[in-house]
């Protein structure tokens, strides 16, 4: 099956502005295509520590919460555990009481904004960008909307 | 400022952007001498990777100069002659380490949907659709590079643009492609495709010592450039069968190493080219994977198999008791091209490597939606087609 087949079909045929687009694509099972991401409940999936493992000193990353997973007050649990082999300190997240997708998609792009502060110093942006005419199409609407929460999904 | 830009299905334009400016202190600015086009663009073109949106500047196989530095980059200065990685890579998180630049965790600051398709997000590429970062590619005056220390090399002053230019992609994806299947000295080496990746592979092996090299291809431009340039045997699929050729050239034991080196869109002849039209057709499968399969077929027992063309999902077919039974090795990878790329520009500096034959066709900026139309259908001979943005 192509590609733009499974896309279309994640995004309810694109008619519809792409951000549910992107959350079904992890959910979705086609013959033949496989599935990347989990089949948690909801309650389970809130309740699931989510983990970015980070090239750094575990005992220093302990010392002090990092900045985008303070900013979530006592609402998270976090736990740092050492990584195995040379692969510096694992940081886990999880919410304490059930939570919404978008407050996951928070927590996601915050455990991924904590890890590339300390290892890169800094979060990477890719916007603006030069582009040019954006021609307004069901597909690239939903692409749009994708573009926009590709940084709070995936299967972390 | 003037990009190359997919603004459809088989459709290339050159439009009017905006330029880029620095957006991480990590950042460079490159003013873009040559850009040139790679089979990964066909993929793009096609709609194979449904994540380009219309507007989206492509490319990124380039050198240039670098016109402006952000506040952290240490080692590039205003003014230096670089060649630009094709991905994104951080120099920093435990792959990066590894040399494995192409999977960098830091490079795709929007990696939900790669995750989604493959479990892990690799690295995002410069160019290179929405999937793999969203960034601007090369094919334009000026381009960001993140992370300048890291994606960019200086160039040694006796290199010329044309040759350092393919040591941003064609060549370190070849090498990449020898080295990581273990090519060593004395072996035989098989590669599947005569593209400047191809060639660039098959030269790397001879390079890294096999004994016998052969590409295999249908077009008759590509297969001379294997034997003049190259300086390996040359195989046309379209004359011959490969299988028993390989067999019959290597004592019946088949390459010790075979390199993909054609990808997703492979054309085939015969009962299996009817058989993968007839499954995209009916939307079955989403890659066509002929090369690969003859490639598992001729291995040798033990061989190792390297796919350097890229797949995006699903392969039908895929003859897994072949690779299991004969206790194949099977790896792939974007390209680690940071790793690779110093090594090329001192062999290419004593003219061990050379590249210009591949820039078969050299045009202006403007000609870019002609240029991809003679490197998609091969017309004139065409094997890669450079812009040149700055004239
Ligand atoms: N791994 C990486 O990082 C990386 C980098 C660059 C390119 N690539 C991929 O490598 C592949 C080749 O790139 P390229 O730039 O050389 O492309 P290209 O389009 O210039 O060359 C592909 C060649 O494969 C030949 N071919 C088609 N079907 C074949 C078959 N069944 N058997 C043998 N040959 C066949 C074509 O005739 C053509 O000459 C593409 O899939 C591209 O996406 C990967
Ligand atoms: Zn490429
Ligand atoms: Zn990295």
């Amino acid at each position: 099956m192509p590609l733009p087949k499974i896309l279309a079909r994640a995004a309810g045929l694109a008619t519809e502005a792409g951000s549910g687009a992107l959350q079904q694509l992890q959910h979705l099972r086609l013959p033949g295509v496989g599935q990347a991401s989990v089949t948690d409940d909801p309650d389970t999936a809130a309740r699931r520590w989510r983990a970015v493992t980070v090239l750094t000193d575990p005992e220093q990353l302990r010392t002090e919460t990092p900045a985008p997973l303070a900013r979530f007050g006592d609402r998270l649990e976090v736990r740092v555990t050492p990584a195995p082999g040379d692969r510096g300190a694992e940081l886990a997240a999880r919410f304490r009481s059930p939570v919404t997708e978008e407050e996951l998609g928070e927590l996601r792009s915050a455990l991924r904004e904590a890890k590339q502060r300390i290892e890169t110093g800094e979060v990477l942006r890719n916007e603006p960008q030069p582009h040019g005419h954006r021609a307004q199409t069901p597909q690239g609407k939903a692409l749009d909307g994708m573009d926009e929460r590709a940084a709070k999904e995936g299967v972390l | 400022m003037k990009a190359a830009t997919w603004t459809g299905v088989n459709e290339v334009s050159v439009e009017e952007v905006p330029e880029p400016q620095l957006l991480n202190d990590h950042d460079v600015i490159l003013k873009v001498k040559q850009s040139v086009t790679c089979g990964s663009d066909l993929h793009l073109l096609g709609g194979y990777i449904p994540f380009m949106r219309a507007g989206d500047v492509l490319g990124h196989e380039f050198i240039g100069e670098i016109v402006e530095a952000g506040p952290a980059v240490r080692n590039r200065k205003v003014g230096d002659r670089v060649v630009g990685a094709p991905f994104a890579a951080c120099g920093n998180c435990w792959y990066c380490k590894q040399e494995q630049y192409s999977l960098c965790d830091n490079g795709n600051a929007a990696p939900g949907i790669t995750e989604g398709l493959w479990g892990q997000s690799p690295g995002g590429c410069l160019g290179y659709s929405h999937a793999m970062g969203g960034y601007a590619g090369s094919h334009a005056e000026y381009i960001r590079v993140p992370y300048g220390d890291v994606g960019t090399f200086v160039v040694p002053e006796g290199v010329s643009d044309t040759r350092a230019l393919f040591a941003s992609d064609a060549a370190s994806t070849g090498w990449m492609g020898a080295d990581l299947a273990g090519t060593k000295p004395g072996d035989v080496v098989a590669v599947w495709g005569a593209g400047g990746v191809g060639q660039m592979a098959a030269r790397a092996a001879m390079l890294l010592g096999a004994e016998q090299v052969f590409v295999v291809d249908r077009i008759p431009e590509r297969l001379q450039q294997v034997r003049e340039h190259v300086g390996a045997e040359a195989i046309d699929y379209s004359r011959t069968d490969v299988l028993a050729e390989l067999r019959e050239r290597t004592g019946g034991r088949g390459p010790d190493v075979c390199i993909e080196a054609v990808g997703m869109e492979a054309h085939s002849s015969g009962s299996a080219g009817v058989y993968d039209q007839v499954k995209q057709q009916l939307r079955l499968q989403t890659d066509r994977p002929t090369a690969l399969r003859e490639a598992v077929m001729a291995c040798r027992k033990g061989g190792s198999l390297f796919t350097l063309g890229v797949f995006a999902a699903m392969v039908d077919k895929f003859p897994l008791g072949a690779l299991m039974n004969k206790g194949l090795t099977f790896r792939g990878a974007q390209v680690h091209a940071q790793r690779y790329i110093p090594e090329l520009l001192e062999r290419m500096e004593r003219g061990e490597l050379t590249t210009e034959h591949l820039a078969t066709h050299v045009l202006p900026l403007s000609e870019a939606p002609r240029g991809y139309q003679m490197f998609k259908e091969k017309e004139d001979g065409c094997v890669r087609a450079v812009f040149t943005p700055g004239s």
